[in-house]
């Protein structure tokens, strides 16, 4: 089967006023980023009790985004799932467009962001037992392996695109992985301290990214005004819903074992103190129980409306999984001695909400907003109409 | 090598933090607004917790002061990605300030919040210290910096560092370190609860006072190998 891709049109007014209030909003974030760098990061909420905040919790999203994407065009450059391919080329440049937020994310976090090169000295400057220091490695080289690979998909060199398809996809494995390890290796904090956690960085990629998916292609060839086949939607749907069960099974798991000694108070902090709202209502409430409901809802599941509900309540509930993990983590106070720590240090942290870290951070999403669309227009990404292909799932509405 | 170490007498400590008040002047690190303790973004490379036990007819406080352990296997080390920090011959952990970058992993790493993040770039009038020389000209100089801090920036992460000046000057002139020299927090204790001297000499002061009591180090379940050893009361 051969497929065309055409990029947009890109001259219609909605698409210049869509560009131009995202570069706005950019903007803002840039000018906020300016102030961060001038005046410190007493701008920012986070303190010496959470000192990661919000650019770390985008970065560790996006990457998981990124990740999550590409495995997913995989599916039709090396598996060769024919029925996913209209949205293989979204995938790919979606995964691009995400890595380089998340580096970007990275450097806005550091205190010293002019330094951020020093990442990038691998086993020269760099301390090679740091998960950092891998992950600088894995990151630079994701970024580059899939730049390559969009190269490769837009050249139709289609002999290449394999190849390199099945190197960026373990690669994008590896990326997701690494970044679980960032926090699953630290003993010090016991929320954080697991090996299940690149795993479960793995799954809540594959789910996030898959939902990004659904809504990116759903909303840009609507909005385009394309035409559309539900079925590849629908199939999307479903392999959404059985990636959730995975997730929900690691996390469970996950929060089991930390019920025991010695992490058990920790957990307990988790699920009923201070921040447990992010964890019930947000990753809990929206990135598990909503989208399930809906996806194995006999008629919901049926109709693009709902799948797309239930890919943003993903997509908006994964955030808040990085949020439940970063902020009461590092929260959680730490004991130096046995007993109750009195005054400041033995507080559990408190992350006040600060307009300059909101502001990059709407900004940060926006940049990457204006990328997407500008890349719409300048690269042949999109089908120019995504056939319906009955042949894929006749025994859909049959079981679950 | 030396391997210098603390042992805290927490039986002689009476909970004056003339310690915390001497790390703070002797390096200069700012005192901190209301505003930015209730924050926690003031700087500590020093501090004293205050850990109660029990209700109230058996109701105990007990005063720990806790400069950074200068741990044996620090996990600071460990996960710092840029070399920043790095764990000298004489076993001090040391933080490279023109090398860190700010991403701030060592403070998620450390079990014993010895770390603390500079949030902010500091006054011209809080450093006013003509007090202090202005460049010890010392051998690791490029490491970190003219010594003391005439001038901080922010965006990195800053530790207690034993007072290496005074170590490394008391080398230069030969003079005994552990007993003419010794970090400030030492030499400001007013009731002597503080000792400093080198663990891998059977016969300096501090080995003998571990050798002839029983004592304790933080946190012993996180394999980190402290150097700050406590006498218990």
């Amino acid at each position: 089967m051969e497929l065309t891709y055409t990029p947009i049109e890109g001259k219609s007014r909605r698409y210049y006023t869509a560009v131009a209030v995202l570069a706005a909003v950019a903007l803002a974030g840039l000018i906020s980023f300016a102030i961060s760098y001038l005046r410190g990061h007493q701008v920012f909420g986070s303190n010496n009790a959470i000192p990661w905040g919000l650019p770390i919790v985008i970065a560790i999203y996006l990457i998981g985004l990124s990740a999550g994407s590409l495995i997913l065009s995989s599916l039709t450059y090396v598996f060769g799932q024919e029925s996913y391919k209209p949205i293989a080329r979204v995938a790919v440049f979606l995964a691009v467009v995400l890595i380089f937020g998340a580096m970007v994310a990275i450097a806005v976090d550091l205190g010293r962001p002019e330094k951020s090169w020093r990442l990038f000295m691998f086993f020269y400057l760099n301390n090679m037992t740091s998960m950092f220091a891998l992950n600088g490695i894995l990151y630079g080289g994701y970024f580059v392996i899939s730049l390559t690979y969009l190269g490769a998909i837009l050249a139709n060199q289609l002999k290449w695109v394999k190849r390199i398809g099945i190197l960026a996809v373990c690669w994008a494995v590896l990326v997701h992985m690494g970044t679980g390890a960032i926090f699953g290796f630290i003993a010090t904090r016991e929320i954080f301290y697991s090996p299940m956690k690149p795993f479960e960085f793995l799954a809540a990629a594959m789910v996030s990214g898959l939902a990004l998916l659904i809504i990116a292609v759903v909303l840009t060839l609507r909005f385009s005004k394309r035409s559309m086949g539900q079925e590849v939607v629908f199939t999307l749907g479903r392999l959404l819903s059985a990636l959730i069960v995975l997730l929900v099974i690691l996390v469970v798991v996950d929060k089991l074992t930390h019920f025991y000694s010695p992490n058990r108070d920790a957990t307990v902090f988790l699920l009923t103190g201070r921040y447990s709202w992010l964890f019930w209502a947000g990753q809990v409430g929206l990135a598990y129980i909503v989208p399930l409901i809906i996806l194995f809802h006999p008629k919901a599941r049926k109709t693009i409306k709902w799948i797309m509900i239930a890919a943003a309540s993903v997509v908006i509930g994964i955030f808040f999984e990085r949020l439940a993990l970063v902020i009461p983590g590092l929260a959680y106070p730490l004991h130096y001695y046995p007993g109750h720590i009195e005054g400041v240090w033995g507080e559990v942290g408190s992350f006040p909400v600060l307009p300059t870290e909101v502001i990059l951070s709407i900004g940060m999403f926006a940049f990457l907003g204006v990328l997407y669309f500008l890349g719409l227009k300048f690269m042949d990404v999109l089908p120019p109409s995504i056939e319906p292909e009955p042949a894929v799932d006749e025994a859909a509405p049959a079981q679950e | 090598m030396a391997q210098w170490g603390m042992v805290i007498d927490l039986d002689k400590c009476i909970g004056c933090q003339a310690c915390s008040i001497a790390c703070k002047s002797e390096n200069n690190v700012p005192y901190g607004s209301p505003d930015e303790q209730k924050r926690r973004t003031d700087i500590f490379w020093h501090k004293v917790i205050a850990v109660s036990k029990g209700e109230y007819p058996t109701a105990n406080i007990e005063i720990i002061p806790m400069p950074c352990m200068h741990c044996d296997s620090p996990p600071c080390v460990t996960v710092c990605p840029a070399k920043a920090t790095y764990k000298r011959e004489d076993g001090i952990v040391m933080q490279n300030l023109r090398r860190c970058i700010g991403c701030k992993y060592c403070l998620v790493a450390c079990p014993y919040g010895a770390r603390s993040f500079n949030y902010k770039e500091q006054e011209e009038e809080e450093y006013q210290r003509p007090d202090l020389p202005a460049d010890l000209g010392l051998d690791n100089k490029a490491d970190i910096g003219p010594w003391p801090f005439p001038h901080r920036t922010h965006g990195v992460v800053e530790k207690c560092t034993f007072c290496f000046h005074r170590i490394d000057q008391g080398i230069e002139e030969g003079k005994e370190i552990g007993v003419e020299v010794v970090p400030a927090c030492v030499e400001a204790c007013p009731s002597g609860a503080r000792f400093f001297g080198d663990l891998s000499d059977p016969e300096s002061a501090v080995s003998k006072l571990l050798a002839s009591r029983d004592s304790f180090k933080l946190r012993e379940d996180m394999s980190t190998k402290p150097k700050v050893s406590y006498l218990p009361r």
